[in-house]
């Protein structure tokens, strides 16, 4: 530590344990494979383990040499096009609540196997996130609902079918009286056209939408401030100072890819002349914006207000005045740092028109109101932050399931048809959702899987993945996009258009023809036919955005709100803890959390898998006498949940952050259990965050399972950092950071002059830490989940991981996110001690890895500087259910027990590139092989080529002064290199 | 005093030493002949649901190898074909053959064909037929004369030391890329010159590295 400070460099730590230096954690880093890693924990002992080698020996014979018969099954009739082997790709959208994100899936004989980016997509821009790229596998989920169910009966469709009609006859008499229908939030043209139409069908009948995570408060705080609803598009590559007020827009806010790339075009310094944008972030929790942040303040939701009050008093006192809050007073308690406080309201002032101010959904409509104003003020709107009209969007209202539930309370309703959604977990705690439910006769309810409202439901309908339905979306700007199938139902389900078609009309009718009317409908007559073949093409409309709006601010409108609802600000104290709802980057709502490779996933910040836990700082803990895995029980309003600690350095202090989403008890067999279940203390009252929050200790313990501390690389630079001042004076600062002895060889040094020699960039200054890149090297590369008490063991599979590094002090780190995955060194550590040879260099540089000369006896991994190298201990995909196994790659080995594994390159995809050149009788171009890290990373910040190529990016990328080599003192050459991060500090500030 | 070992005991130091080295050589030599593909897959001829003669189709009646197996220039899988590509002709020809019954069977049910593979790789090799057949590999070079076999036959051991042999010498095994699918192409006297003029142009550079083909 101490050679690192003299450095110049930070001190960073990975956990408390380690900054406490405990004799655990010195334990823990003396053992490669942590404790109990190398022991077979199963059933079978060692004894009858070597009784049944033996047996199978004399058995097997020489009849086993040849192997067992193959058939090669082809179609009876071909589909046009379709040459086997050679995948296809399509485009479609996948709609997460009102959020619309295009992509392109690629289909391996019909079997969709991975999920990209479509670059013509607005929402995408050919990136992806963790999210998308893991929804490939609830398409193959064993656990989805696989059948339709009346009262626990098995049915057929016909009789759903049936059954609606003698329902649909009697509302249509009455015109609805006695039906009700809620839907998930959604943003689209073919929903929005269906709903009018259920309406116009059944006046009387009740509608409600309702999702737990969504953009109502920025709706309803535009309509404060501007008399209507709009939705916000933000332009983060055009603002050069951006202030988050807990809003995580780089992972858990709507929009987050392209966010995330905008962010980071801005962000990018290829020389000392670039300009680089700042970021203040505001938050109670530490989120990866925390991270990328600037300067962070760690702030309680309680206390939002009293900081976006302090933060229009100083922006007065440099002479911007906000209209609406000229006498603007907050009660209760405020100790924001005034001078942060102004130092930031100056550098605002000073990039007005170019600055962005943006609030987390999370917060309440009256912040989201304020902060449009602040952005009005500063000149942003129509520069940074754009507006549209809220057209066919479905955006979840509490107020209106509060009022579907109080109608079924009275007995009002009699039947009650939900699409999608899963209220009876999800909808807050205090209307009882579940139990008044069943105060409807008739309870229709469309979901993949068999979940909790499902259970609670008359008639189980399964809903179809959105890779098996018809249907379309509006991007945030507008954009029409389409959701085409790739695959017909894999089960007896139906998607959201065929149910609510059946609905309005009483009579079946295809998904597919209802969206094609509706769009025939909506393009101009003429060239429909012409015009669909390319909508399918690209899965969207061209040029259907829709026009920005300067929405007019009314400044006495929000004074007057704020007359009547005065602002009131908390600090959460001792006996007053505040307990917020984050949403869970792994499984979002809840609704991810049969999908395992999203629960394996570590989390972004913490590092934890398989869990949420109750976050709070270390001065909390202290206060309540707790540590990490204790148990605590949250109590908040009376209503009880017990929870796991885990303490989050950063965490603004008495407040606690639990995750939403977990606690699921209908998930599936992967997501039954799985934490703490976080609406069972969320109200309609404060669905973000709620005062009043007791904690009391117990004496049980959980075992939490967080990856932090695995391969633990001590006290060396590993990840270099500066500020953009630094660096403009002293570029070379990352290289020069490690002092070392000339670098001689004791070996013969290959050459690597010819042909092909792929190298890898990261750019550390772009990179956020979204775990993007984990999942879709999971998905391209057959990575299995090992579950959680395997990773508790430090067995996990990840060929790409991101480390976290806190850099600072306790109350307030800084952290740093790094990815790292196999570095190809050019003197590989592992291949000289390999006693088999399985792990060689081939001559385009890669350090490949065979499994069939494996023998399992990790020397490789224990040799291994970056610790990047994993080890099947078990036959992790021997038993996985089939219809699982159809979501891996053809073109990656299934791995078996025993055998070593790690980052290729994607060695599949520079083949498949290298072939397609060759056969085409040219070189590989240049971009042509994008890794599947590559191609995911929303920040752009990975790049991959031949670095023989003086034109590539990559050669650019390692020409960059920032640009350094992990251990290069160990002289081990490694392929992958990294651009050192920078901060742009706010000269007042620092 | 008799001594206590006869005298042919003196043999049965010798004779055991004899047996152990035979045995032991005989052993290593069974499974390094019996074991290797040379012998249990060279000569593989399973029964295929439909007695499908190459000789007629492909020999007799000259149709060209990528009539049927479309992918070979472009995929790794030159693919076997869709019962629609036999009804092609078999609508109007020999429709009454009970050899063809198998094939008219599908097409009327809707069931595919089960072909048994017969040149079959392990699958941790990925071997791919568009990237040899481009640069001149004919296809009789791995699969022999199909032309001349009624059923299909293994004629090569597909072993990873087999596949090397050419990858670090394919000069014998190359031919003009428009003669690939010529069943009686035979290399002209100077096979030699034609190799590297051909290496010359297409750049072969064929892998040697595990990479080549296990991913």
């Amino acid at each position: 530590m101490k050679e690192l400070k003299d450095l110049k460099g930070k001190d960073y730590w990975r956990s408390l344990d380690q900054l406490a230096d405990t004799p655990e954690f010195r334990k823990f880093l003396e053992r490669e494979f942590p404790e109990g890693a190398s022991e077979i924990k199963n059933p079978l002992t060692r004894r009858n383990f070597l009784g049944l080698m033996g047996a199978s020996i004399a058995l097997a014979g020489l009849s086993a040499c040849r192997r067992p018969v193959e058939k090669i099954i082809p179609y009876v009739k071909a589909p046009e096009g379709l040459i086997p082997g050679i995948p296809e790709y399509y485009a479609t959208t996948i709609p997460i609540g009102t959020s619309a994100y295009g992509v392109v899936v690629e289909s391996h004989e019909g079997r969709p196997t991975k999920i990209e980016g479509n670059e013509k997509h607005p929402s995408s821009l050919g990136k992806t996130n963790a999210l998308l790229q893991a929804s490939i596998l609830n398409l193959y989920d064993p656990d989805r609902s696989q059948r339709i169910f009346s009262e626990g009966d098995e049915k057929e469709w016909s009789d759903f079918v049936a059954f609606w009609k003698t329902l649909y006859t009697e509302y249509k008499a009455n015109q609805g009286e006695g039906l009700a229908l809620l839907t998930d939030s959604f943003s689209s043209l073919t929903l929005t056209r269906l709903l009018d139409n259920f309406k116009n069908q059944f006046p009387k009948a009740i509608l409600a939408h309702y999702s737990p995570v969504s953009q109502e408060n920025i709706l309803k705080g535009l309509v404060i401030a501007t008399g209507s609803e709009y939705l916000p598009l933000y332009s983060y590559d055009k603002a050069n100072v951006v202030l988050a007020i807990d809003a995580d827009f780089l992972l858990a806010e709507n929009e987050n890819v392209i966010n995330t790339k905008n962010f980071a075009r801005a962000r990018k310094v290829s020389s000392t002349s670039d300009q680089m944008n700042r970021l203040y972030a505001v938050e109670s929790s530490y989120s990866i914006t925390g991270a990328m942040a600037d300067h962070r303040l760690p702030c309680s939701n309680s206390e939002i207000p009293g900081f976006v009050a302090a933060l229009i008093k100083q922006l007065n006192a440099s002479g911007v005045q906000v209209p609406g809050a000229d006498d603007l007073s907050v009660q209760g308690e405020t100790k924001i740092d005034q001078n942060w406080v102004a130092a930031v309201a100056r550098d605002l002032v000073k990039n007005s028109g170019k600055s962005l101010i943006v609030a987390g959904s999370g917060q309440p409509a009256v912040i989201h109101a304020l902060v449009y104003a602040i952005n009005s003020a500063l000149g942003n709107i129509g520069q940074t932050v754009n507006y549209r009209d809220t057209k066919d969007l479905g955006e979840s209202n509490l107020e209106s399931l509060v009022a579907l539930t109080e109608k079924v309370a009275a007995g009002k309703v009699s039947t009650l048809v939900m699409l999608g959604g899963n209220p009876v977990y999800n909808a807050p705690v205090d209307i009882n959702f579940g139990e008044v439910l069943e105060k409807v006769a008739n309870r229709i309810h469309l979901s993949s899987h068999l979940d909790e409202t499902s259970r609670k439901s008359t008639w189980h309908i399964p809903q179809s993945h959105f890779l098996e339905s018809w249907g379309d979306c509006r991007a945030a700007d507008g954009t029409l996009s389409l959701i085409q199938p790739l695959i017909a139902p894999l089960y007896e389900s139906h998607d959201i258009v065929e149910v609510l078609s059946l609905i309005n009309t009483g009579t079946e009718q295809k998904s597919y023809d209802v969206v094609r009317a509706i769009w025939a409908d909506y393009i101009p007559s003429g060239e429909f036919d012409q015009n669909w073949r390319k909508i399918l093409h690209d899965g969207l409309l061209e040029g259907s955005e829709m026009s920005t709006v300067v929405p007019p601010l009314k400044g006495r409108d929000i004074a007057d709100y704020l007359k009547a609802n005065p602002l009131r600000s908390y600090i959460p104290n001792q006996n007053n803890f505040e307990l917020s709802f984050d949403t869970s980057p792994a499984v979002y709502d809840g609704r991810f959390a049969n999908n395992g490779w999203l629960q394996e996933l570590p989390d972004t910040v913490t590092k934890l898998t398989w869990d949420n836990a109750a976050l709070m700082s270390h001065k909390t803990a202290r206060h309540l006498g707790v540590k990490n895995e204790d148990v605590i029980v949250l109590n908040l309003q009376g209503r009880e949940l017990t929870a796991p600690v885990w303490i989050l350095p950063g965490q603004a202090h008495f407040t606690v952050t639990l995750a939403l989403g977990y606690g699921r008890t209908s998930a599936g067999r992967i997501g039954n259990g799985v934490g703490s279940n976080a609406y069972s203390l969320r109200t309609t009252n404060a669905p973000g965050f709620d005062l009043g929050l007791m904690v009391q200790k117990t004496r049980d313990t959980y075992p939490l399972t967080s990856t932090q501390d695995h391969g633990s690389m001590e006290g060396r630079p590993l990840v270099r950092e500066s500020t953009i001042d630094d660096y403009r004076n002293d570029p070379k600062f990352a290289e020069e950071m490690v002092k070392h002895f000339p670098l001689v060889s004791l070996w013969d040094e290959h050459g690597y002059e010819e042909g092909y020699q792929w190298g890898m960039s990261i750019d550390l200054n772009a990179c956020t830490g979204c775990n993007a890149c984990a999942i879709a090297c999971q998905s391209e590369n057959n990575i299995p989940i090992i579950g959680k008490e395997q990773v508790k063991n430090g067995r996990e599979m990840h060929w790409i991981r991101l480390d976290r590094y806190f850099a600072g002090d306790l109350e307030n780190p800084e952290v740093v996110h790094q990815p790292v995955a196999c570095h190809h060194c050019e003197m590989a550590p592992c291949e000289q001690v390999c006693p088999v040879a399985a792990t060689v260099h081939d001559e385009e540089g890669l350090n490949v890895m065979t499994y069939n000369r494996c023998i399992g006896t990790r020397y490789c991994s224990n040799n291994c500087p970056f610790k990047v190298r994993r080890f099947n201990f078990f036959n992790y995909t021997k038993d996985l259910p089939e219809i699982v196994q159809m979501a891996q790659n053809p073109d990656v080995t299934v791995r078996s027990r025993g055998v070593m594994e790690k980052c290729t390159y994607c060695v599949q995809r520079i083949s498949a590139a290298k072939i397609t050149a060759k056969n085409e009788q040219r070189a590989v171009k240049d971009g042509e092989i994008q890794t599947a890290c590559q191609q995911a990373c929303p920040a752009d910040a990975i790049a991959f080529g031949n670095i023989n190529d003086p034109d590539s990016r990559i050669v650019e990328s390692k020409q960059n002064d920032r640009s350094y080599n992990m251990l290069a003192e160990l002289n081990i050459k490694p392929r992958t290199s990294y651009l050192a991060k920078l901060r742009n500090p706010n000269p007042e500030l620092s | 005093m008799a001594q206590i070992f006869p005298e042919w005991s003196n043999k049965v130091f010798p004779v055991l030493l004899a047996f152990i080295v035979l045995g032991g050589v005989a052993t290593v030599g069974f499974f390094w002949y019996y074991g290797s593909p040379k012998y249990t897959d060279v000569g593989y001829r399973p029964e295929q649901p439909v007695p499908y003669s190459h000789k007629l189709h492909a020999g007799d009646l000259g149709l060209d190898c990528r009539y049927c197996h479309i992918g070979v220039e472009v995929s790794y899988s030159a693919s076997v074909p869709p019962t629609q590509t036999c009804m092609n002709c078999h609508t109007l020809i020999k429709t009454d053959s009970k050899k063809v019954a198998p094939v008219l069977e599908s097409w009327t049910n809707g069931t595919p064909i089960e072909w048994v593979r017969v040149h079959d790789l392990g699958d941790y090799a990925y071997f791919n037929h568009s990237a040899h057949i481009n640069v001149g590999v004919g296809c009789a070079s791995c699969h022999g004369n199909v032309h001349e076999m009624e059923e299909v036959m293994q004629v090569e051991p597909l072993s990873m030391g087999w596949c090397l042999d050419c990858h670090r010498a394919p000069e014998e095994h190359l031919r003009p890329v428009d003669e690939v699918t010529n069943m009686k192409w035979t290399p002209p006297e100077n096979q030699m010159m034609l190799a590297r003029q051909i290496i010359e142009e297409k750049n072969i550079n064929p892998p040697v590295d595990c990479s080549g083909c296990h991913r």
